[in-house]
């Protein structure tokens, strides 16, 4: 309601009282002789002050309502906020830890390999006696790279 | 003229009326680190490859992929625990 951010509450309520007390005096002053002629213009615009006055009250009290619940609602979405931002810790510190833990376990079978399977007798035997045969690197390159396997016949 | 004073009277009071909520709730940006791509798994270069080298780079490309699966695996808990967040507070 953007009157009622323009202008202060208590003209809507001074509307209202005017219009109440303007229609109250309006029927006082119809029994005033010389008062008489203005009774009907008088009584006339306290009820439009009136309407205008009610109307404004019922939009106060809907304004008000409505400032409370966007209150509320500007408390949530902070509370949520802040609930996302910890999940967001929560998350990326598990993530970090399972990474290092998967990077160590797999350097972790590099460095076996290099350190204890180069030296297995079998295995140099097989070094020695058994390369391994190309198709079975363009095999293992094709499914790396998820391409499809170019057949040599 | 004067039906279309009255209206035009009518609708500036009725315009009173309208109203705007200012609160508006943003889906969350998503952490870096879990919008990374996967990386390309390493193909075995040269002709004559031993089984030790064979080994290293099969050994290599599963560990790009556990990676890439917790990578995948954070991002899933991430959108279900943000979805669920924001649910929260557009149900109210």
């Amino acid at each position: 309601m953007f009157l009622l951010n323009f202008l202060p509450n208590w003209i809507f309520h001074a509307i209202l009282a005017v219009g109440i007390l303007g229609l109250i005096s309006s029927f006082i002053l119809n029994f005033i002789p010389s008062f008489k002629l203005y009774h009907l213009p008088i009584q006339v615009i306290s009820v439009l002050l009136i309407a205008v006055g009610v109307w404004f009250e019922g939009a106060i009290s809907n304004q008000a309502e409505w400032e409370a619940r966007v209150a509320e609602m500007q408390i949530k979405v902070a509370e949520a906020e802040a609930k996302s931002q910890e999940t967001n810790v929560q998350i990326i510190t598990k993530t970090v830890k399972k990474l290092e833990l998967v990077k160590t376990r797999g350097d972790d079978i590099i460095n076996y390999v290099d350190r204890e399977v180069v030296k297995d007798r079998e295995v140099i035997k097989f070094v020695e006696n058994c390369p391994i045969p190309q198709i079975i690197i363009n095999t293992h390159n094709a499914a790396a790279l998820n391409q499809p396997i170019e057949i040599n016949k | 003229m004067k039906l279309i004073k009255l209206l035009a009277i009518a609708s500036i009071l009725l315009i009173t009326g309208c109203t705007t909520v200012p609160v508006t709730v943003k889906f969350p940006d998503a952490p870096a680190m879990i919008l990374e791509k996967c990386p390309q798994l390493k193909v075995i270069e040269g002709n004559t490859v031993s089984i030790i080298d064979f080994t290293k780079t099969v050994t290599l490309n599963y560990t790009t992929y556990y990676e890439c699966a917790v990578k995948n695996d954070a991002w899933i808990e991430w959108y279900q625990k943000q979805k669920k967040i924001f649910e929260e507070v557009q149900g109210d």
